[in-house]
């Protein structure tokens, strides 16, 4: 399919403007569109067409319900930062699924941060969002400076900006659970919001055994915490991570995740926290076993 | 409400005058869940029409419709004005909401039952509830009648079925390769009988 569709990318306008492509072939066009201003052009026009055909389509009213189920979720769902400016060629619908698939800048460098446990000594400054790809970013430092700025004084609303933008890559490593993959963002979103705003929101940063920087960030009033690790390695897909409580009666399972290996990967774990639990992830078979039967990679003291 | 907000894109909030879809989304980008209602109420039936549409199932196309709204809420500090409409920006996402279900779930193969292989001329099984609506089915419809056969088929399995386009080779019995330059040549006959250019 894809040997064709090199030697006129250019075809697959069309059936990009409505979504039919499967992934390759989205690629193969997007990077189409990326060197041809006149590809780009093309397929803004052809999209403004397909949407035409959806104007065109009577209106169904949706239940009552829908709508207030929506309103009770905003408050806790978080909204994702802003692109930069001028943020690339690829058309509306080509930057909103990038932002889906591509793994969150990393919100805290590794390698250079302290190894401290305290909200008063963050990491480098995080990065200004999750924007896609190498599109030009004019007005990254200042965008920086400002997001310093808000992560000295508020890590919180960081935090917020990570869960937002991780959501996406939590659900992805989500599949085959029971859950609707996006019902389960959603409900992950919403915790970790919830512990952000939390009046007794902390957090705890150490290392995992292998150097990537890993942070904790917990409610003793809510009894929920999150775990956030940069450039966690994917893992073979007969493994996941498995996240543990640990307490005077020993580990008690709270989830298993996954990782693509870059970007954040973070969960808020199953399960509720006493005050005083330690928190553990371990690499365990797929699927995730009743006790842990490996050295946790990373350990936290709440 | 995350705080990565450029000076530009934190505009101005004074407006009075009844507030446009764009004005909507806007204020929505800015944590404004009243505009979000306002928003919803302006565009919901629109896209709850299309997902339905494409996915058939009325249960489950409200459940994809919650999740476009949502999307709508997460990424409104994304929508550029200066690329499009905000319809236009929430009917895209809409259909691809709608394709990435039926793609990535049982509900397709479900789904291909029911609708078989009938010809999927333009969507519209119910009398316009508005004459905005009427008008623009009867546009659209007076376009489709310029496509050949093959493109006009194309272009409605793919958009309104939500098939891929080897869907449609096979739906057709017609090479990959013309499907490519049916969906292409089709949309820009569209295009160029509904004036649409950017």
């Amino acid at each position: 399919m894809t040997g064709r569709n090199e030697q006129h990318p250019a075809d697959l306008a069309g059936a990009y403007a409505l979504h039919a492509l499967d992934a390759d072939d989205t690629a193969a066009f997007e990077a189409h569109l990326a060197e041809s201003e006149r590809a780009r052009i093309e397929s803004a026009e052809l999209n403004d067409t397909a949407v035409a055909l959806g104007l065109a389509v009577a209106p169904v009213q949706p239940s009552s319900a829908l709508k207030a189920n929506l309103m009770s979720m905003l408050a806790s769902t978080p909204q994702l930062a802003p692109l930069p400016r001028a943020a690339g060629p690829a058309t509306t619908d080509a930057a909103a699924s990038a932002s889906e698939t591509t793994p969150v800048v990393p919100p805290v460098a590794s390698g250079t941060a302290p190894s401290g446990t305290t909200p008063d000594s963050p990491a480098t400054p995080p990065s200004s969002g999750s924007a896609p790809g190498d599109a030009p970013r004019p007005h990254l430092s200042s965008a920086t400076e400002r997001a310093e700025a808000r992560w000295f004084k508020r890590p919180a609303r960081y935090l917020l900006a990570a869960a937002a933008a991780g959501a996406l890559f939590v659900g992805g490593s989500l599949f085959g659970q029971t859950l609707n993959n996006y019902q389960f963002e959603s409900q992950q979103a919403a915790g970790l919001a919830q512990i952000n705003a939390a009046d007794d929101s902390q957090r705890a940063a150490t290392f995992t055994a292998e150097g990537q920087e890993a942070t904790l960030v917990w409610s003793n009033t809510l009894g929920i915490s999150a775990v956030l690790v940069d450039d966690l390695p994917a893992l073979p897909s007969d493994q996941d991570y498995q996240l543990w409580y640990i307490n005077g009666d020993g580990p008690a399972s709270a989830g298993t995740f996954d990782s693509t290996g870059n970007g954040t990967a973070w969960r808020v774990l199953d399960g509720t926290m006493h005050a005083g639990d330690q928190v553990g992830i371990t690499v365990e078979p797929n699927g995730g076993s009743d006790q842990p039967t490996s050295t946790p990679i990373v350990a936290f003291q709440s | 409400m995350l705080d990565l907000m450029t000076a530009d894109s934190a505009g101005d909030l004074a407006s009075a005058a009844p507030a446009t879809k764009e004005e909507l989304l806007a204020r929505v980008a800015l944590g404004d869940q009243s505009a979000f209602g306002e928003l919803y109420d302006q565009i919901a039936p629109r896209v709850l029409g299309l997902v339905k549409r494409l996915l058939i199932d009325h249960a489950q196309s409200e459940e994809v419709t919650q999740e476009i709204f949502l999307e709508i809420w997460q990424s409104a500090t994304r929508y550029e004005p200066t690329r499009g409409g905000a319809s236009t920006w929430i009917l895209t996402m809409a259909h691809r909401r709608a394709v990435d279900r039926i793609r990535s779930s049982q509900a397709g193969r479900d789904r291909d039952t029911k609708i078989g292989i009938r010809d999927l001329a333009v969507a519209y099984d119910h009398v316009a509830e508005t004459v905005e609506v009427r008008i623009e089915h009867e546009r659209v419809e007076k376009a489709m009648t310029r496509l050949t056969q093959l493109q006009r088929q194309a272009v409605s399995l793919a958009y309104y079925g939500g098939f891929s386009h080897s869907e449609v080779a096979d739906m057709l019995h017609i090479p990959l390769g013309t499907v490519k330059t049916r969906l292409r040549d089709g949309l820009i006959r569209l295009r160029d009988e509904l004036g649409v250019a950017s």
